[in-house]
């Protein structure tokens, strides 16, 4: 239920920028030479600094980087760190470890004047290294009889963990105060490399986030950015007659 | 349509994906193998490759108030405890006849065993596997010290008790 509410609350998010973004767009007017400032985007994910605030088993930290190499091309990466205990009433356990990511973002909003925000698509290719603690867990029978239901708690820890994944990411970016921009991604991550523990499953692969059988999971981040400019490029728009 | 409403759509589709993903692991398939009951098959002594209905069986776990009640059937699952290595069962036959006293029986059947947990998934948790001990598998024997047993022989079928689809004990009667 927590989750379904953290993807409602997304999905609000996603409706109000691209609500913004929508009406500025209805003020397209003159032609004029367009100046594209490049330069290094640096950035925090929020949804994670706040959960290690709010929830006493989480503790997580994101830092983001853009790089920009065109006009529309965008070198990206993600590196983190998430150490998480998740009770799954019948299976109690910790993940933690260290991820990064890289790859690229295709920026496809066409922006006005000087405006610079982004609505792109693109992908990463990311790996976790990471360990898994199995702290506790419960027998399960469909037959009660006897009525027990023997807990164990292993307290067992395997290290040198790793998984593979590649991520779609579907992002936007929008320049709240100069150099600073509020973002947002949503990701679509398809495993493809997975080292497990014996007698046990990776339930939770940081930078991951929690694998659902098969090798598909999703994720997301809200990050705030610092654009640091390093140097412009002036593009000349025909003029039509 | 402009970019922005298709990349909406996207996420929203992606998100209903992602939300009825959730659904499916969090309860445990009644499909799937979980920790195994022992499966006992009855057969006739006097005939012994042929199956033996029971008639009004009660299988009472040591302790227990109420009992596990089989009639007419061949073959029966019971579960082992999942705490020790040993369970004892009161096999009672012909439980509850007022009409033929006599013929009420009970014999004390004890399963030998050692255990092992095995994980299964995130839904189901993990699973205890059974395995019957090599020279003690079981042990018989009669509840009243005057009276003669009702079952007549025990062979041990399968000493890995792993799932609910063969046949670990063969009783005859």
């Amino acid at each position: 239920m927590r989750r379904t509410l953290r993807y409602f609350f997304s999905l609000g998010l996603i409706g109000i920028v691209l609500g913004t973004a929508s009406a500025q767009e209805t003020k397209k007017d003159s032609v004029a030479p367009k100046t594209y400032r490049y330069g290094l985007r640096l950035g925090v994910d929020l949804y994670k600094v706040g959960q290690s605030f709010r929830d006493k088993n989480y503790k997580g930290i994101e830092f983001t980087g853009d790089y920009r190499l065109t006009k529309n091309y965008y070198l990206a990466g993600e590196i983190g760190n998430e150490n998480t205990t998740e009770n799954d009433y019948l299976i109690n356990y910790t993940a933690k470890g260290t991820y990064l990511k890289v790859g690229f973002d295709y920026n496809f909003y066409e922006n006005w004047l000087d405006m610079e925000n982004i609505i792109s698509v693109g992908m990463r290719y990311s790996a976790s290294s990471f360990s898994q603690t199995l702290n506790s867990y419960k027998i399960y029978s469909t037959n009660h009889y006897f009525d027990e239901s023997p807990v164990y708690s292993p307290g067992t820890t395997t290290n040198g963990l790793s998984a593979q994944w590649l991520e779609v990411v579907v992002g936007m970016k929008a320049k709240v105060i100069q150099n600073f921009y509020l973002g947002f991604s949503f990701r679509m991550n398809k495993l493809f490399s997975n080292k497990s523990p014996d007698n046990f499953e990776n339930l939770y692969i940081p930078g991951f986030n929690r694998t659902y059988g098969g090798s598909f999971g999703a994720g997301f981040n809200y990050t705030l950015s610092y654009l640091v400019p390093i140097y412009k490029k002036k593009e000349l728009i025909p003029i039509k007659k | 349509m402009n970019s922005l409403q298709k990349i909406s759509i996207l996420l929203i589709l992606a998100l209903v994906w992602i939300s009825s993903g959730c659904e499916k692991d969090d309860i445990c398939d009644p499909a799937t193998a979980t920790t195994p009951q022992v499966v006992i098959d009855f057969y006739d002594i006097t005939n012994p490759t042929l199956k033996k209905n029971v008639t009004n069986l009660l299988v009472v776990g040591e302790g227990m108030d109420t009992g596990l009640a089989f009639n007419a059937v061949s073959t029966i699952k019971i579960p082992l405890k999942l705490t020790a290595d040993l369970t004892q069962f009161q096999f009672i036959l012909n439980y509850g006849n007022t009409v033929t006293p006599a013929l009420v029986n009970s014999d004390v059947f004890q399963f030998n065993y050692t255990r092992n947990n095995f994980y299964v998934s995130r839904a189901c948790g993990y699973k205890t596997l059974f395995t019957l001990d090599e020279t003690n598998p079981y042990a018989l024997s009669e509840l009243d010290p005057a009276g003669t047993s009702w079952i007549k022989n025990i062979i041990v079928n399968q000493y890995q008790i792993n799932n609910e689809n063969e046949t670990h004990f063969k009783v005859f009667f």
